[in-house]
């Protein structure tokens, strides 16, 4: 009887801590998605710089930003810069979209995030630099819009993560226990 | 052959890699000798050529040299637009100007020339589409081939204002290139001296993200992908150089850059295209300069053995001093 009365509280217990660790886990994730593409937003302005105002190739330009920025989107960068420096016979969009793929942050974006930083690489090198400017502008606009609900819903919808991880685990142990 | 077999490798490996990917399988065995090749030229549809020692060869699609037309590798649009991202690094935006002006300039400063449909603006060219035409222009650098020339170019202690005068692929610019080294290092008899070197085509010194790849001597300063008159003038006011360099002069605005520099006290090394002296007398531009007095030497080059080969040095005069 005691064993039973113990297991079922550990059970509970058990339940409730992970559907919370869940909750926070989602809140922490939501703040570190809104950070890595508020750093992208940043590196692609960079991009846009070196592009536009030092003349740099796509090499020079991910070169250069990868090693003025730190982190996972750093890496992507600094990675791209070393395989277009190889020259293996690839054209540009597939080492790009090959990168992207293995990027570390890649966990934390959704799956529109994905495509549309994937989708940027189709479009780079190509024709003049005012090509490269509205290409980079159109990213930009998305980032922005992206950042900005995310933004303008991270507080409810931390609060919503945070405390439905919490319930969800109330629940759940009520009704099984 | 000057750096031995390893620097040949890495130079071709170099190379190679701004080609196609079809393109690089037959270059990578090809049996040359690097320092000998002087240009390889793709036409889309047309056959795969290349100079080498002065000879024209066809490419084969297995890596051979042959001189009989139809064993050539015909090179195909693919291969062409493949081998321009490569040789763009990806971005031929980033050589509007360059296309613009019909090549660009790569790593090792090997010049590659363009020709495509012209778009034009009114009278100027704006850019250059459908690019069919590529010609690549290998650059050597060959120490010591100026040892000829340097005793002539020199009065105690004192650089004379200099023009290289040269047809095309003899080898003005690698001649150049070691004189500057030479005046920049210095001889046992003549202390070195600061030259400033203005590489609008990026020829001269090959700098690859900013660093040379040709080595201009311990006292040169490059100022790279600058147009000529506004470099030298910059130079002047920003390097203090005792010594000036720059390659194929020919624009009014470069003459008038010319007086600037000789009036400030500092030596001029240029060159410029032509057969002779009288080829260059002919030309308005250059004609008063001539009349004038203005340079001390002039080296003419000729168009027969291996590039850099001196036809004559003449002084201010017009006299021979060989």
């Amino acid at each position: 009887m005691m064993v039973s009365l113990f297991m079922k509280i550990t059970g509970c217990v058990l339940i409730i801590s992970g559907s919370s660790g869940y909750g926070f886990w989602m809140v922490s994730n939501y703040k570190e998605r809104l950070l890595l593409l508020e750093q992208l937003r940043q590196m692609i302005f960079l991009l846009k710089g070196q592009i536009l105002y030092a003349n740099a190739t796509l090499l020079e330009a991910f070169d250069v930003v990868g090693r003025r920025t730190e982190g996972s989107l750093s890496e992507l960068f600094l990675q791209v810069a070393e395989r277009m420096e190889r020259q293996q016979g690839e054209p540009f969009c597939q080492i790009w979209k090959e990168e992207t793929k293995k990027f570390a942050g890649v966990g934390l974006m959704t799956k529109a995030d994905r495509q549309s930083l994937e989708s940027l690489g189709e479009h780079l090198g190509f024709l003049d630099k005012e090509m490269q400017e509205k290409n980079l502008l159109l990213y930009l606009e998305q980032l922005d819009m992206t950042i900005e609900e995310m933004r303008s819903c991270q507080k409810e919808r931390c609060r919503l993560y945070g405390s439905l991880g919490v319930m969800g685990g109330l629940f759940l142990a009520v009704l099984l226990v | 052959m000057y750096g031995g077999r390893d620097c040949f490798i890495d130079k071709w490996d170099e190379l190679i890699r701004i080609f196609s990917k079809d393109i690089r399988n037959i270059l990578r065995y090809l049996p040359m000798d690097f320092e000998q090749m002087q240009e390889i030229r793709m036409r889309v549809q047309g056959p795969f050529l290349m100079i080498h020692n002065n000879q024209e060869f066809f490419i084969t699609p297995e890596g051979k040299l042959s001189k009989k037309r139809e064993d050539a590798f015909w090179v195909s649009q693919k291969d062409l637009k493949e081998t321009l991202e490569y040789i763009s690094d990806y971005s031929l935006y980033a050589f509007e100007e360059e296309i613009r002006q019909g090549f660009i300039t790569i790593q090792g400063g090997h010049r590659i020339g363009l020709a495509g449909k012209a778009v034009t603006d009114r009278d100027k060219i704006r850019s250059m589409k459908y690019i069919s035409f590529i010609n690549i222009r290998l650059s050597h650098q060959i120490r010591g081939c100026g040892n000829k020339v340097m005793p002539y170019l020199y009065e105690h202690g004192e650089v004379f204002h200099t023009l290289i005068v040269s047809p095309p692929r003899c080898g003005k610019t690698t001649l150049l290139r070691d004189v500057i080294r030479q005046i920049s290092d210095g001889t046992e008899k003549v202390p070195g001296m600061t030259v400033g070197v203005v590489d609008e085509r990026s020829e001269i010194g090959a700098c690859y993200q900013g660093i040379p790849q040709n080595d201009l001597g311990i006292r040169t300063d490059i100022l790279d992908c600058c147009p000529k008159a506004v470099g030298m003038m910059m130079l002047i006011r920003t390097m203090s150089p005792q010594v000036i360099a720059v390659d194929e002069i020919g624009s009014r605005e470069d003459l008038n850059a010319i007086e600037y520099v000789m009036n400030c006290g500092c030596r001029l090394i240029a060159t410029v295209h032509g057969s002779s002296l009288e080829d260059i007398r002919s030309k308005p531009v250059f004609g008063r300069l001539l009349q004038d007095r203005v340079f001390g030497r002039y080296v003419v080059l000729k168009n027969q053995g291996r590039p850099g080969t001196v036809e004559d040095i003449y002084d201010s005069q017009g006299r021979s001093l060989l």
